[in-house]
């Protein structure tokens, strides 16, 4: 057997390091693959447009846009954090009534009716 | 409001002139979410509000601008200020020692700086310059990395046009695996030949 030196514990310390945060990556790589593959939406965040949450949740945009109070055109591009500032509500507030509208969107619920008419083209 | 959400409401509006602008930077060293940035971008796209060739085009000459910046300036500013200061304090060889080393793996660290582990890559820029890793060799490299990177993550996020939460968070976590896992490699095969019976000396 060879010497145990200095130089190799080192190396072999190294070696399980490396292996220890590959492993700990992995798991933090599985987590949100297991939660997209029992959830399929995922959760509204601050960056999100209300565009966004309508094509990722498969609903129609005009419907999230009525449940902000907010014109469905032009659309509104502003991530969900200006528009909760701009209306005096918090990220949970804003997370609440989107949710809301969009379980009434959604079957057993019958589906939503189509946008109102654009204001813009309207004499 | 984060810099992800400035970042991304202001691309749904200034688009590809953005998104040129966040990668040059980003490629130079700012730290930016630009992978992220890329994904949404493949989204957008998907949901119609961005083109996806513009965004590939652009994205990837910016992030090969970006990255001749950082070569550039560390090549020609960086190089010649450690040479000196080496002269003086008598360090050549270790500049001559990094130059092989740079030589001899730059090509395949460049690449893979470009897509997989994108964090490294304004770093293997800086080292790239300063051991005067050849330009030609240099631009191959670059390109072909930052080509496969822009239309890897527009690509993924067009396809995933209702996962980019998911998708950048598992790709961010998988590339940070891999390498843990090829340095486990590199390491685990030096731990196996400080073990292995040594061949017999030939007289």
């Amino acid at each position: 057997m060879k010497k145990f030196g200095w130089r190799k514990s080192v190396v072999a310390a190294a070696f399980l390091l490396s292996l220890a945060i590959g492993i700990f990556f992995v798991v933090r790589a599985v987590r949100p693959a297991i939660y997209w593959h029992y959830h399929k939406d995922e959760p509204i965040e601050s960056w999100m447009s209300v565009g966004y949450v309508a094509h990722s949740y498969h609903v129609p945009p005009h419907v999230l846009f009525l449940a902000l109070g907010l014109p469905h055109k032009p659309p509104d591009k502003r991530p969900l954090s200006e528009i909760a500032r701009a209306q005096n509500r918090s990220m949970d507030e804003i997370r609440t009534i989107l949710l809301d509208a969009i379980v009434h969107a959604r079957p057993p619920y019958p589906p939503p009716p189509p946008p109102p008419p654009d204001p813009r083209s309207s004499p | 409001m984060s810099i992800t959400d400035y970042l991304l409401a202001e691309m749904s509006v200034h688009g590809v002139p953005l998104l040129f602008g966040v990668v040059t930077v980003a490629s130079v060293g700012v730290p930016f979410p630009v992978t992220f940035t890329l994904v949404a971008a493949g989204s957008l796209a998907r949901q119609g509000e961005m083109s996806l060739l513009p965004i590939i085009v652009a994205g990837s000459a910016a992030a090969i601008l970006g990255d001749h910046i950082g070569y550039g300036l560390s090549r020609w500013g960086g190089r010649p200020l450690i040479v000196r200061i080496s002269r003086r304090i008598g360090g050549e060889h270790k500049i001559k020692k990094a130059e092989a080393l740079s030589k001899k793996w730059g090509g395949s660290g460049i690449f893979f700086s470009r897509w997989l582990i994108t964090e490294l890559g304004p770093w293997l820029n800086v080292t790239s310059g300063i051991a005067a890793y050849p330009l030609r060799r240099f631009v191959i490299w670059d390109v072909l990395g930052e080509v496969l990177w822009v239309v890897l993550y527009v690509m993924l996020g067009y396809i995933f046009s209702d996962r980019v939460l998911f998708i950048s968070q598992i790709m961010g976590n998988l590339a940070w695996a891999i390498l843990a896992f090829v340095v486990a490699i590199i390491l685990g095969w030096r731990l196996f030949r400080y073990f292995r019976p040594a061949a017999p000396a030939i007289e």
